[in-house]
């Protein structure tokens, strides 16, 4: 008996599968693990992830990794998948200041405009000017309304903003009603003596008049030409509940337009788009260059920029030169990305047109024979590279129960999506396509301008809920779920997801429904656009009604949702579509592994 | 006793007026109204018996320099937040905690280090 390790590595994850041969060609499935790739796909230092894998898969059959007599590595495609994002235009606000947020208490409402004075100078105050008056923590509350309290009846206060969280303690101490600002971070960055407008808005509702450019001109007395310029500041304060806009004397807002840039397309067609234009137009002209042999883009603009980027980074990985890597497919999709803006005095961001890109890049060869020679030398097992990765993984699928020839599959990875279609006399014809798991977390990431790639991940693995109270919470499709045990404190009122054994508490202030929202969006905008430019390459006659099957399978094929918005779009092309079970246990994972493993046994007997 | 009011509860044996001042601050920060009520009993006693009779289900327990944040339905004990000696901003974000409770939105941090950012 034959102890044999099929080896597939992909660009996140590395899968093993074991299996044992008699010696009268009798086969079994012993075991199979997975762990986190462990550098880029097709590099020497993949040689730990594996090993690791390995090390699990022989442990769980109790045997050391010694007993192993063969290990089959796939023949990966010098394919590697990478993301990045650029905003299509930039706007910079200079000497001009704003501050927009949502303490949570606020208080009083409306809008008041003075100039700024810092309590600690208030007896320096002059009557009859208006002032907007600014404490910094240092003071309590209870000084705080005292000293303001002794300077109403002579100063025109018309509007406090506090560092500390204190608004609503002010107000109930103070003899008149005024607008309250509270929860200022950065308040040593606040100017003196400029004018300022500030604005709370009624409970329930966000601001009105900051949030307008006009209402800004309004409030602090500007000219045409001034309004125009104040518009970002106007856009990035909609939807809050209190904001501070503050005039600078040079007050000078300058909006700068960088080059977004031009795609270039070598194909069998040369094609150009703009970036402006938008991801549709990006896919239209892509697809009219037919087979493509290079992309880039116009130098020394934001995607020509971008795209040299991905190619330097990925021609270090690959040890080869710059002219070897050639990007062969993107995937572009229209995005929201948070762009800060100099002026604002607490980090405040507003949303700009973006489009995330998505690249496949081919090297001529990846050293996958070096991998299988130095794994041979530190396993002192036979190590070979076989079969090809999309065969593999066809093979692998095949084991799926109720598929018959032909077959298509998608393979849903992290970094790429690829697609191919095993006919009944063994010919098989694949694609690679640019965008998969990785660009939807970046989508997800830029869309909820959250600090972590890693929260985004788990935004994009694990459904939501919201804790309600220390009993139940309300789950993203509207039920609740009810606990015996009290949850965790910690847990309360926020919005967390539900991973398997554990609550993971998303930290930034961000409601349920915007997250699902973009979350379902991100996956729909990247899988669904995807596979069907992916079937539609490899189906007969390009023709997506002459595919009887697809399976799914790779990592993003596990995740809860993506898998049943695949069978919903291909349900129009009469497809059966769904998630693999590659034999019968595995779901969708391990699919190439399990092809290795079989297509050992082909050979074998076929000598 | 009769609570008609929609009020926090909090009560207390021997408190430290300066701790109690800043929960209180709390609290009014967040909105929510709040009456204090002299008592005997141990802590654990006066948070239970202080959620338990709030009419919105939030309460608190304060004896000499320690306090205790409880909601109604927990057991008696198992309090929500509990402070030994703490200093005057734990104070304050425990009331606020316990009108957070209220309004169903998330705890301040209580333990650990002052956010100085």
């Amino acid at each position: 008996m034959k102890l044999i390790a099929g080896v597939d590595i992909g660009n996140s994850t590395t899968e093993v599968c074991v299996g044992s041969v008699g010696e009268d060609g009798s086969f079994h499935f012993l075991a199979s693990a997975s762990r986190f790739t462990t550098g880029t796909k097709g590099t020497l230092p993949n040689i730990h992830g594996i090993k690791g894998a390995l090390e699990d898969a022989m442990y769980s059959i109790r045997q050391p990794l010694s007993a192993l007599d063969l290990v089959r590595l796939n023949e990966a495609a010098p394919v590697i998948g990478d993301t990045a994002m650029e905003t299509i235009t930039e706007t910079i606000i200079t000497e001009s200041s704003m501050i927009g947020h949502n303490p949570s208490t606020p208080a009083g409402a409306g809008e008041a405009v003075g100039y700024l004075l810092f309590l600690e100078n208030i007896w320096k105050g002059k009557p009859g000017v208006p002032y907007i008056v600014v404490a910094s923590s240092k003071f309590s509350y209870e000084e705080t309304a005292a000293r303001l309290n002794q300077h109403i009846p002579e100063l025109d206060i018309r509007g406090v903003i506090l560092q500390a969280d204190e608004a609503v303690l002010v107000e109930n101490r103070l003899n008149k009603r005024i607008p309250i600002i509270d929860e200022v971070r950065h308040i040593s960055r606040i100017p003196e003596d400029k004018l300022a407008a500030i604005e709370v808005a009624l409970p329930g509702t966000s601001i009105r008049m900051l949030s307008n450019p006009y209402g800004i001109a309004t409030l602090l007395g500007l000219n045409a030409e001034e309004t125009r310029m104040v518009t970002p500041i106007a856009k990035s304060l909609i939807g809050k509940r209190s904001a501070v806009v503050i005039r600078t004397p040079n007050g000078n807002v300058r909006e700068n337009i960088l080059p977004a840039g031009e795609v270039f397309f070598h194909g069998e067609r040369e094609e150009r788009v703009n970036i402006d234009a938008g991801a549709d137009e990006i896919m239209d002209a892509l697809r009219n260059a037919g087979e493509i042999r290079d992309i880039d883009g116009q130098k020394n603009t934001n995607v020509g920029n971008m795209f040299e980027r991905i190619k330097t980074s990925m021609a270090d990985v690959a040890q080869s030169q710059d002219h070897d890597v050639r990007i062969t497919d993107i995937l572009a999709v229209d995005t929201l990305a948070p762009v800060e803006i100099s002026g604002s005095l607490a980090g405040e961001t507003c949303m700009e047109k973006a489009v995330g890109i998505a690249a496949m890049v081919k090297t001529q060869h990846l050293p996958m024979q070096k991998i299988a020679e130095k794994l041979e030398e530190e396993l002192h097992v036979k190590a070979v590279v076989a079969g090809v990765e999309a065969v593999m993984a066809s093979l692998g699928a095949m084991t799926t129960p109720g598929t018959q020839l032909p077959l298509a599959i998608l393979d849903m990875g992290g970094g790429s999506t690829d697609a191919a279609v095993l006919e009944p006399d063994g010919s098989v014809r694949t694609t690679h396509q640019a965008g998969a798991g990785e660009l939807v977390s970046m989508l997800i990431q830029t869309e909820l301008g959250l600090e972590s790639r890693a929260e985004a991940e788990q935004i994009k693995k694990y459904p939501m809920g919201k804790v309600e109270s220390l009993f139940h919470m309300r789950l993203e499709n509207g039920s609740m779920r009810f606990f015996e045990e009290s949850i965790d404190p910690r847990y309360y009122g926020h919005v967390v997801l539900l991973a398997k054994n554990e609550m993971l508490r998303i930290e930034e202030d961000i409601p349920m429904e915007k997250i699902l929202e973009v979350r379902r969006e991100a996956k729909r905008k990247v899988f669904v656009r995807n596979a069907i430019r992916a079937l539609t390459y490899v189906a007969p006659d390009h023709d997506l009604r002459k595919i009887p099957n697809v399976v799914l399978v790779g990592g993003s094929a596990e995740d809860f949702e993506i898998p049943e918005m695949l069978t919903e779009a291909l349900a129009e092309f009469r497809i059966v579509c769904g998630r693999g079970n590659i034999r019968g246990t595995e779901g969708p994972r391990n699919a190439v592994a399990t092809g290795l493993l079989l297509s050992y046994l082909s050979e074998r007997q076929g000598a | 006793m009769v609570v008609n009011r929609p009020t926090i509860i909090i009560y207390t044996r021997e408190a430290d007026e300066d701790l109690l001042r800043e929960i209180c601050a709390g609290i009014e920060e967040e909105g929510v109204l709040y009456e204090i009520h002299s008592r005997e009993g141990n802590l654990d006693e006066l948070a239970y018996e202080a959620a338990k009779e709030s009419m919105l289900g939030s309460g608190i327990g304060v004896t000499g320099q320690r306090a205790a944040m409880q909601m109604a339905r927990l057991p008696m004990g198992k309090n929500v937040f509990e402070l030994n000696a703490p200093r005057f901003w734990q104070c304050r974000n425990l009331g606020s905690n316990s009108a957070r409770a209220v309004k169903k939105m998330p705890f301040k941090p209580v333990y650990g280090q002052e956010e100085t950012r």
